[in-house]
């Protein structure tokens, strides 16, 4: 065998290719699945509340934020009094 | 046969469907020009799958007057390629087999020996070089379509061609001679 029928030979052997089954469905499932995510919307006011619910932190979290904002509004009462 | 540009206009309107016609028409050489690119026998389908799905995502972005679909989708193919060889560790180089008849090359286990060799010559090549070497002698590129991708001259992408294939010939020649 020559030098060039290998090289050849070797070329049409690289060149053959087995695609694996189910490649294109792969793809297409992981196009929907990116789709589904971009329809979701930004702000999602029921897994909010799922999220404050379920979670102790959540539920800490929305605890502190309402003793914060309690304390910030008497501060300003107090220094609207305080104030005149 | 539809043509690729009402695919695409057909893709864009949201039938993701017809996204299907265009990997019947292009998973074949995408996926060939990874594999001989990164050389990754186990990822090379999953690296393919993120080529389509980063084309789909950015089909929008697509300029027919800029380039052909095919050049562009290479594009994303290289680039993804090249990210993959930066993230991955380089593997050592598998040893070509033992010798077996060396004075009857025309036997299969001689042919594998030439092609174990021409296989790591390749795999060896600068990465530029085995990019422009699979672009054209496996996809049969234009030196034109090669140079769109790889973002230079033809002039540049025949010559680094011209360098691939002098070393895979002098290396089979070498390894003619020694089995020979």
């Amino acid at each position: 065998m020559k030098i060039d029928e290998i090289y050849n030979a070797w070329k049409e052997q690289k060149s053959r290719i087995e695609v694996g089954k189910g490649f294109s469905d792969k793809v297409i499932s992981r196009i929907h699945q990116y789709e589904r995510q971009k329809r979701k919307p930004l702000f999602d006011s029921h897994r909010l509340i799922e999220l404050i619910s379920t979670r102790p932190l959540g539920k800490a979290t929305v605890v502190t934020a309402g003793v914060l904002i309690g304390f910030v509004r008497m501060m300003l009462v107090v220094y609207a009094f305080w104030g005149c | 046969m539809t043509h690729e540009t009402d695919i695409i206009r057909q893709v864009l309107e949201g039938d993701i469907e017809s996204f299907r016609l265009l990997l019947a028409r292009y998973e074949k050489p995408v996926i060939r020009m990874i594999r001989n690119i990164t050389y990754d026998r186990e990822s090379y389908e999953d690296i393919a799958q993120d080529v389509f799905l980063t084309a789909y995502k950015k089909l929008a972005s697509f300029d027919r007057a800029r380039s052909s679909f095919s050049t562009w989708l290479f594009t994303i193919a290289r680039n993804k390629s090249l990210n993959e060889l930066k993230r991955k560790k380089p593997r050592p180089i598998s040893e070509p087999p033992e010798k077996s008849n060396p004075h009857n090359p025309s036997d299969d286990m001689a042919k594998k020996e030439f092609y174990g060799r021409l296989d790591k010559t390749l795999q060896a090549l600068p990465s530029r070089q085995r990019r422009a070497f699979v672009l054209a002698e496996f996809e049969k590129l234009s030196y034109a379509e090669i140079a769109r991708i790889e973002g230079t001259r033809p002039g540049t992408i025949k010559s680094r061609i011209n360098r691939a294939k002098m070393k895979l010939r002098t290396a089979l020649e070498e390894f003619a001679g020694d089995v020979l």
